[in-house]
């Protein structure tokens, strides 16, 4: 029961965060796993689909925001509704962290995102569920740097 | 070197491919170089590694900056070590020996007086958590349980679970801790307390039963969350809490399927479980979360019957809801839920057939599946016209062998008369008649033999006939009428059956165009085509005695004839030894080609039954071991595409070998060669009348694909153009099909070039298939031709390949459609 790993891609396909909660995976197995995951959702209707679906014995759950894909792997017993809730928490994080978030946001300050998400994920476990708290901690910390 | 945003500017900036490698090949040698640079300030370091993150993020190779990245996290400054554990957590990889480095300084960061710093290497150790920083390192995980920091304490919460994960072992040390973290309220601390239990739990047997005696302080917290009103820092759409419910119940059930549960707290669980159910309004993701996992609860654990009802009725309400994530869990859960509670799931019949019609692919394959679980003797009508309807439909072609194999099993099990059963087999076989295993089409066939009914069978017949008439090209479909016309012939010709749809009497004509087409099929594979010529030839030779009108056995004669010389051994060989039996004289014959026993279908289910055989095959010993296994799990297990059930195993054995008895007999016996005229093409003539495209449009695409032989063929490859409408105009449409001739050969990479007189103007459209041949697949292309009205069409192709991984060069010329355009 974790997640495995989130990725945040873009509509061609293009990185914009990678977090592997597993270490085991090689590179070329990253590489290979986020271009297959980009072809098997970008072609999914949003409309008709679900959020979820299996791959490599993990499950997806993914959702789209204007042009970014979010996209969590979790074991197949988990929960997949919790999992798309906690996704959208991450993404209000965000949004309220740049107040209105795009995908530039993203590329610029990509180490960012990875500081917030590792307020709000740790050990692949949602860690916190309290955005005023994770936003305080955050500003917190920038002020440190 | 210039900022990180430069450096991601010039990336973007970047009008090509080749623009942006070069900009990173540049980006990266600089780093690697200041790298090398002893003397390197923590500053230049710094923008160094953030620079090899963006590298990362793109998917470049970082590997030669990890040594950098430790003595970054090394620095004092808090900048420094924020971006140095974060590269490190992103970089490294756990087979490397440069953890051993970090194993220091996570050491000594662990214990620093500043407890944000503290807080970055506890992640860091959440992330590249091998067995050996396990080991090393958990002694300070459990020094930070102590503080009163509750934002560190939360963060080892998480990390212990993982080390827990990582190295059972270690559950021994955390689980002390247990006792005292349970009480605590900061929901974020219980929501690291949950996953750590689970971890021990999950690691270590001994600590179980001290586990499940949290049950009483775990369900209270739930209460307390429950009952608490609006917390606007915990609420999400009108739920409070939903993580922490959701963690808290998952937990639950772990522990409530303990053994050592007792009695008084499965009945607390009951209790919390029917009050968190009853408590929140569906409608909203949040409250579908908690629903969800109360519902996966309820059916785990020992719960009441009421409560049982309750959860079902809940997810009766998931199904109906218009998101589709809801009706995926729902469908997902009942699938589990059907074997405890199989009544209450009938009730949402409806609601699950009404999802075979959902726009999502994933929502239709659960409900399939669960249609076929509830299907019994009762509902059986209903279901089955719905689950047909679906077939028809049906894109998906890896969804159709599951569906046919389950459809034969279900209308086994459950028919409620012959008739009924009959007729759902032809109605499945004219819908996915080419996605029937083999083992299939002998139980249908010996069902038909045992058939008793004189009538029935000849209602099967015309069936089967019009049926075939509607789509020659489904392949069991094919087989089984041309096995029944051999079989059974005479019941028709005898008493002038008509087909439904078309009112066609079936007599020698139908019987014979039916039986050409088949010989002179191309539609299918090259095996498919060897099986279906010796089940004509079968039939021919079966027919031989029923025909009545000489010409028509002097038909059939022609076409057995032109057999004899096939390049195919097996249809060579079976064509030989009929032309032998054909001239003998109609007495022998008739007690040669007397019909087949029905084969006895009684004996096969006894002994599958007894669950032991006496049968020296080991092929039925065999299935007797599928049919203890499979029979529960077919149901469930969509993709396995080899599912059968054990009784239709048994019954294939059965008819294969009584095939295999008459045709041995046929082999032996012993007659006078003869020679044959060839020739009458009257009856040849009957099968382009059946096929004329006027008549029916959708006939017209499939019909010349059956009939027509390749305008090219070498021992690889063969090419058949068909022409898609009557040239005219000046224009012409043709569809070229290229199919390999050899089954096991791989042929690749495939290119089929085509040119035209200067005069005419070629377009080539689209192609179906990718460029392979291997597997029996074929290649289909459109090809357009527009040139002066009234000249011939030629065509010069080339057809270039790989044939076993060697370059092959085909080339030929076509000029084979009489038609000018």
């Amino acid at each position: 029961m974790a997640i495995h790993y989130i990725l945040v891609l873009n509509r061609q396909g293009k990185t914009r965060l990678g977090k592997w909660f597993n270490n085991a995976y090689t590179e070329g197995e990253k590489q290979r796993y986020t271009s297959e995951i980009h072809r098997l959702i970008s072609s999914r209707a949003s409309k008709i689909q679900s959020n979820f679906i299996e791959y490599q014995q993990c499950k997806l759950v993914y959702r789209r925001y204007a042009g970014l894909y979010f996209i969590s792997a979790i074991d197949i017993s988990d929960s997949e509704l919790a999992s798309l809730e906690s996704l959208h928490f991450f993404v209000e994080v965000l949004d309220t962290y740049f107040d209105n978030v795009c995908e530039l946001d993203l590329i610029f300050n990509f180490y960012k995102i990875y500081y917030i998400l590792d307020e709000v994920y740790l050990a692949g476990q949602y860690q916190e569920i309290s955005k005023e708290r994770i936003l305080e901690r955050v500003r917190m910390l920038d002020k440190l740097d | 070197m210039g900022s990180l945003k430069t450096f991601i500017k010039n990336v973007r900036k970047s009008k090509t491919i080749a623009d942006e490698r070069a900009v990173i090949k540049k980006e990266s040698a600089s780093i690697r170089t200041s790298f090398r640079d002893a003397g390197l300030d923590h500053t230049t370091r710094r923008i160094n590694i953030s620079k090899l993150l963006y590298l990362y993020i793109l998917g470049e190779k970082t590997h030669f900056g990890q040594v950098e990245c430790l003595k970054l996290l090394a620095s004092p400054r808090f900048a420094d070590k924020r971006l140095g554990y974060l590269a490190t957590t992103l970089l490294l990889d756990e087979n490397q020996e440069v953890l051993t480095l970090l194993t220091n300084s996570l050491d000594n960061d662990m214990q620093h007086p500043n407890p944000f710093i503290v807080g970055i290497a506890l992640c860091c150790l959440g992330s590249v958590a091998s067995a050996d920083l396990a080991r090393d390192l958990h002694g300070n995980v459990e020094r930070i349980f102590t503080s009163n920091n509750p934002y560190l304490k939360k963060k080892a919460c998480f990390v212990a679970a993982k080390l827990v994960d990582r190295d059972p072992d270690l559950a021994e040390t955390f689980m002390p801790k247990i006792d005292q973290l349970i009480g605590e309220k900061s929901p974020s601390i219980l929501l690291g307390v949950s996953r750590l239990i689970q971890a021990i739990y999950d690691a270590s047997p001994e600590s179980r039963p001290a586990l499940v005696k949290t049950v009483p302080r775990i369900v209270g917290h739930i209460k307390r969350v429950v009952s608490t009103g609006y917390l606007p820092d915990y609420d999400i759409l009108g739920v409070t809490d939903p993580f922490l419910q959701v963690s808290l119940l998952s937990t639950l059930r772990t522990l409530a399927m303990d053994s050592t549960c007792s009695e008084k707290y499965l009945e607390e669980i009951n209790d919390i479980l029917t009050q968190v159910a009853s408590n929140i309004d569906t409608g909203k993701n949040p409250a579908h979360a908690v629903l969800y996992e109360c519902i996966k609860t309820i059916f785990t654990i020992r719960s009441d019957q009421s409560l049982r009802v309750l959860g079902v009725n809940l997810l009766g309400k998931f199904l109906s809801s218009k998101d589709n994530n809801t009706k995926y869990v729902a469908l997902n859960t009942l699938l589990t839920v059907i074997s405890i509670e199989p009544q209450a799931v009938q009730r949402h019949r409806s609601t699950i057939v009404s999802c075979l019609s959902d726009g999502d692919i994933s929502i239709r394959r659960r409900a399939l599946e669960l249609s076929f679980a509830i299907l019994n003797e009762s509902n059986v009508r209903v279901l089955v016209r719905e689950i047909l309807q679906f077939l028809e439909n049906c894109q998906d072609n890896e969804l159709k062998p599951y569906i046919t194999s389950q459809l034969i099993y279900v209308s086994d099990k459950f028919s409620p008369n012959q008739k009924w059963h009959f007729d759902t087999l032809t109605r499945m076989l004219r819908s996915a008649g080419s996605d029937v295993s083999s083992e299939s089409v002998s139980h249908i066939l010996a069902l038909i033999m045992q058939c008793k009914d004189t009538e029935l069978k000849k209602h099967v017949i015309s069936k089967l006939v019009s049926s075939w008439l509607h789509d020659s090209t489904q392949f069991c479909l094919s087989l089984v009428t041309i096995w029944t016309l051999g079989e059974y012939g005479d019941l028709v010709l005898e008493s002038g059956i008509y087909t439904e749809e078309t009112e066609k009497v079936i007599d020698d004509t139908l019987i014979l165009s039916i039986i050409e087409s088949g010989i002179n099929n191309t539609t299918f594979t090259e095996s498919e085509t060897t099986l279906l010529v010796s089940y004509v030839l079968t039939a021919i030779i079966k027919l031989s005695i029923k025909f009545k009108r000489p010409e028509s056995i002097e038909r059939l004669r022609v076409i057995l004839n032109s057999k004899t010389h096939d390049t195919n051994l097996e249809i060579q060989t079976r064509a030989v030894e009929y032309k032998e039996i054909f001239t003998q004289d109609l007495q022998l014959k008739k007690g040669i080609l007397a019909k087949m026993p029905p084969p006895v279908m009684k004996e096969a289910q006894t002994m599958s039954l007894q669950g032991s055989s006496h049968q020296k095959s080991g092929r039925v010993d065999n299935s007797h071991a599928k049919n203890s296994t499979d029979n529960g799990n077919d149901l469930l297990d969509l993709m396995d595409d080899n599912t059968t059930t054990g009784v239709e195993t048994n019954y294939a054995a059965n008819s294969q070998d009584l095939l295999k008895d008459i045709f041995g007999d046929v082999g032996n016996s012993n007659s006078n060669p003869t020679t044959g005229t060839n020739g009458n093409q009257s009856t040849n003539n009957n099968i382009l009348d059946l096929f004329d495209p006027a008549s029916n449009q959708s006939r017209a695409v499939h019909a010349p694909e059956v009939s027509k032989a390749p305008d090219y063929a070498n021992s690889n490859i063969a090419v058949t153009f068909i022409p898609r409408s009557v040239p005219q105009n000046g224009s012409a449409t043709i569809e070229a099909i290229v199919r390999g001739q050899q089954p096991n050969a791989s042929i690749e990479d495939l290119q089929l070039l085509i040119a035209v007189p200067k005069s005419q103007k070629l377009t080539i459209a689209s192609a179906a298939g990718d460029n392979s041949l291997s597997n029996g697949k074929s290649i289909k292309q459109v090809l357009k031709i527009i040139g002066k009205e009234g000249s011939k069409i030629k065509l010069r192709v080339k057809v270039t390949y790989n044939l076993n991984h060697q370059n092959v060069e085909d080339m030929f010329d076509f000029a084979g459609i009489k038609e000018t355009l």
